[in-house]
C-alpha cells in the first residue's frame, strides 16, 4: 500500500520544497520507490532543488492533456534509484488543474511507487486544494515564528475538515541557540499551540543553502550534516521507526555556554 | 441620488469604545426535530451577502465534523435550503457529505422553483414554501427572546475559524489565536483561549466568558472590549470575564459567585457589598 503524503505550510519560504526534496532523497536511500510530485504550477521549484531541471522534458499538464504517457513524464534521479519526479508547468497557473485531474495522477503514480510526496504551493487558494485531494496523509512544515505558526495552524484546520487526520508536524529552521536564550519560540511552544505529533527538528543551517543552489539534496551531498541527519531520521519514523531527537545543542556555542548547560544552569 | 459608503482613516490607535453588536448568524446550522435533523441554510437576505457555495459547503463539513456522534447512524435529514438556489450537482454534494457522517438526506424544503425541480429529479422528497415568509422566517425576524440550543464543539477551534451561534457556544478544546467565537450567550472554553471571543453578541451584558486558561487577544461581551494586558501571570487557574460598570473584568471562578451579582440598572456585575 503506497502512501501519499502532502508537505505543506500555508506560509511560504519556509522550507516546503527542501523538505520534500530532501525526504524524497532520504527515503530513497533506505530503498524505497519515491515519486515526487510538484504541486506548484507556474512557480516550480522541486525540480531545481533536484538538480534535474535541464532533464524536463513533459509535465504533468502534457500528461492530463494526453500529449504524452504518465511514465514519459517522470524524471528519474540518476544519483538514486527509485527517486522520480513529476515536474509541473510553468507557464501556466494554479487554475490550470482541478482536484479531480490531480487524484487522477496520484492514484496512477500510487500503483508504482511506495510513497507519493506532494509539494504543495504556498496560500490556501485552489493550488493547496490540488495539492491535498489526493493526499491521506499530511506533513506540516512550519518555523518557529509566529506568523508560519498562525499558518500552519489555519492549515491544520482546513486538513482536518477535509478528512486528512495523519498529520505531522516538521519544525523547520531551529536555531537552538536563540531558543536557549529565550528569542525564539521553542518546539515547545510550536507544539502546545498546533496539537499534533511531531516527527522531526531541522536545525537552521547554511549548508542547506548551499545545497539547494547547487541542485543536490543536502542528505546526498553532506550525509554527516545536521540537517541531513534529522531528514533522514524524519524518513525512518515515516516508516516506523522509533528514532530519538537529535541534540541540536550538541558542539554548539560557546565553551561558557557549553558549561552551563553542562551545570544545569 | 444615492449614498456611497465611506471609508474614512481615524488615526486612533485605541480600541473602539464599543464593538459593533452581531446579529446576524451566517452559519449553516443542524437542529434536531423530532425523528429526524433539520438542516439549514440561511437564505441571502439573512446574512445580507452573497454566500458562496464552496463556503456553505466547507461550514457544513466543519459543522458535521465537531457534532459527530450527537445523532444515530442513518437519521434522516431534511435540508431546509430556503430561498437559495441549489443545483442536482450541488444536492449531490450535500447528500454525500452527509452519508459521510452517517446521515441521509431524504427531503429537501425550499421555496424556489429551480431547486424544487432539482431535488424531485435526484428523488429527494420535496416540500416547497410559497413565497410568504415559513414560521422560522417570523422567528428570525423579531429579536430572539431565547437563545437557541448550546453548541457544543468537540474540537480545537484553529486560526482562520469563526463560529458564530445563536446561543452558547461550550468548546471542549483550545480556541486558538486567530480563531474567534461569536456567541448570543455564554461562552465556555474548556481549555486554552487564545483567540477572540464575543459573548452576548446581540447585547445582553450578564453574558460571561469562561475558560480553563486565559491568554485571549480579545475579548467582547455586548458592546464591550478588552484586549489582553501586557502581562500575565505564568500560572493560569480558571477565570471568568464579566461586564462591570468600569468595563470587562476577569475573576477567579471559584470567587465569582461569592462576589458578584448583576444589577439591571447598571447593566453590569457589581460587587455583592454595594449591592446592599
Amino acid at each position: 500500500m503506497s502512501r501519499i503524503i502532502v508537505v505543506t505550510s500555508g506560509k511560504g519560504g519556509v522550507g516546503k520544497t527542501t523538505t520534500t526534496s530532501n525526504l524524497g532523497a532520504a527515503l530513497a536511500k533506505q530503498n524505497r520507490s519515491v515519486a515526487l510530485v510538484d504541486a506548484d504550477f507556474g512557480l516550480r521549484n522541486l525540480d531545481l532543488l533536484l538538480g534535474l531541471e535541464e532533464r524536463v522534458v513533459y509535465t504533468a499538464i502534457d500528461v492530463l492533456a494526453g500529449e504524452c504517457r504518465l511514465a514519459q513524464a517522470l524524471v528519474k534521479d540518476k544519483r538514486l534509484k527509485g527517486l522520480v519526479l513529476l515536474p509541473a508547468a510553468q507557464n501556466r497557473n494554479k487554475e490550470a488543474v482541478q482536484p479531480e485531474q490531480m487524484k487522477k495522477i496520484t492514484s496512477a503514480l500510487a500503483k508504482g511507487y511506495d510513497y507519493i510526496l506532494i509539494d504543495c504551493p504556498a496560500g490556501i487558494e485552489l493550488g493547496f486544494r490540488n495539492a491535498i485531494c489526493a493526499a491521506k496523509e499530511a506533513l506540516i512544515v512550519t518555523t518557529p515564528e509566529v506568523a508560519a505558526v498562525r499558518d500552519a495552524d489555519r492549515v491544520i484546520g482546513l486538513l482536518e475538515a477535509e478528512g486528512v487526520n495523519k498529520i505531522n508536524l516538521i519544525v523547520n529552521r531551529v536555531k537552538p541557540l536563540m531558543v536557549e536564550e529565550n528569542k525564539m519560540m521553542s518546539v515547545e511552544d510550536v507544539l502546545e499551540l498546533l496539537g499534533v505529533p511531531l516527527i522531526g527538528v531541522v536545525p537552521d543551517d547554511e549548508k542547506v543553502i548551499v545545497a539547494t543552489n547547487r541542485g543536490e539534496p543536502l542528505v546526498l551531498a553532506d550525509d554527516n550534516s545536521l540537517p541531513s541527519q534529522a531528514y533522514s531520521n524524519i524518513a525512518r519514523r515515516l516508516e516506523g521507526e522509533k528514532v530519538p531527537f537529535l541534540d541540536l545543542l550538541a558542539n554548539q556555542g560557546s565553551i561558557f555556554s557549553r558549561l552551563r548547560r553542562m551545570f544545569g544552569g | 441620488m444615492t449614498f456611497e459608503p465611506t471609508i474614512s482613516l481615524d488615526k486612533n490607535d485605541d480600541l473602539p469604545d464599543s464593538s459593533p453588536l452581531v446579529n446576524r448568524y451566517s452559519q449553516v446550522y443542524l437542529k434536531h426535530d423530532g425523528e429526524q435533523i433539520l438542516l439549514v441554510i440561511p437564505s441571502q437576505a439573512e446574512i445580507s451577502s452573497d454566500l458562496p457555495w464552496s463556503e456553505i459547503w466547507q461550514e457544513l463539513k466543519h459543522l458535521l465534523k465537531t457534532k459527530e456522534h450527537s445523532w444515530q447512524t442513518a437519521t434522516e435529514v431534511c435540508l431546509d435550503a430556503r430561498d437559495r438556489l441549489l443545483d442536482a450537482r450541488q444536492l449531490q454534494t450535500i447528500a454525500e457529505t452527509l452519508s459521510d457522517a452517517n446521515l441521509s438526506l431524504s427531503t429537501v424544503r425550499t421555496n424556489r422553483r429551480q431547486t424544487a425541480v432539482a431535488a424531485a429529479t435526484s428523488g429527494y422528497s420535496v416540500q416547497q414554501n410559497s413565497t410568504q415568509p415559513s414560521i422560522e422566517r417570523l422567528d428570525s425576524e423579531e429579536i430572539i427572546p431565547n437563545l437557541a440550543e448550546p453548541l457544543y464543539l468537540q474540537s480545537t477551534v484553529r486560526s482562520g475559524v469563526e463560529i458564530r451561534h445563536p446561543g452558547t457556544i461550550v468548546i471542549f478544546g483550545d480556541l486558538n489565536p486567530g480563531g474567534k467565537a461569536i456567541a448570543a450567550g455564554d461562552i465556555l472554553v474548556w481549555g486554552r483561549l487564545r483567540g477572540n471571543a464575543h459573548a452576548g453578541a446581540t447585547g445582553n451584558h450578564q453574558c460571561r466568558i469562561a475558560a480553563l486558561q486565559m491568554e485571549f487577544t480579545q475579548l467582547r461581551i455586548a458592546d464591550a472590549v478588552a484586549r489582553a494586558p501586557k502581562t500575565r501571570p505564568r500560572r493560569f487557574s480558571p477565570e471568568l470575564a464579566f461586564v462591570t460598570t468600569e468595563g470587562i473584568s476577569l475573576a477567579q471562578t471559584s470567587e465569582f459567585a461569592k462576589r458578584y451579582v448583576f444589577s439591571l440598572p447598571n447593566k453590569a456585575w457589581i460587587n455583592k457589598d454595594r449591592a446592599k
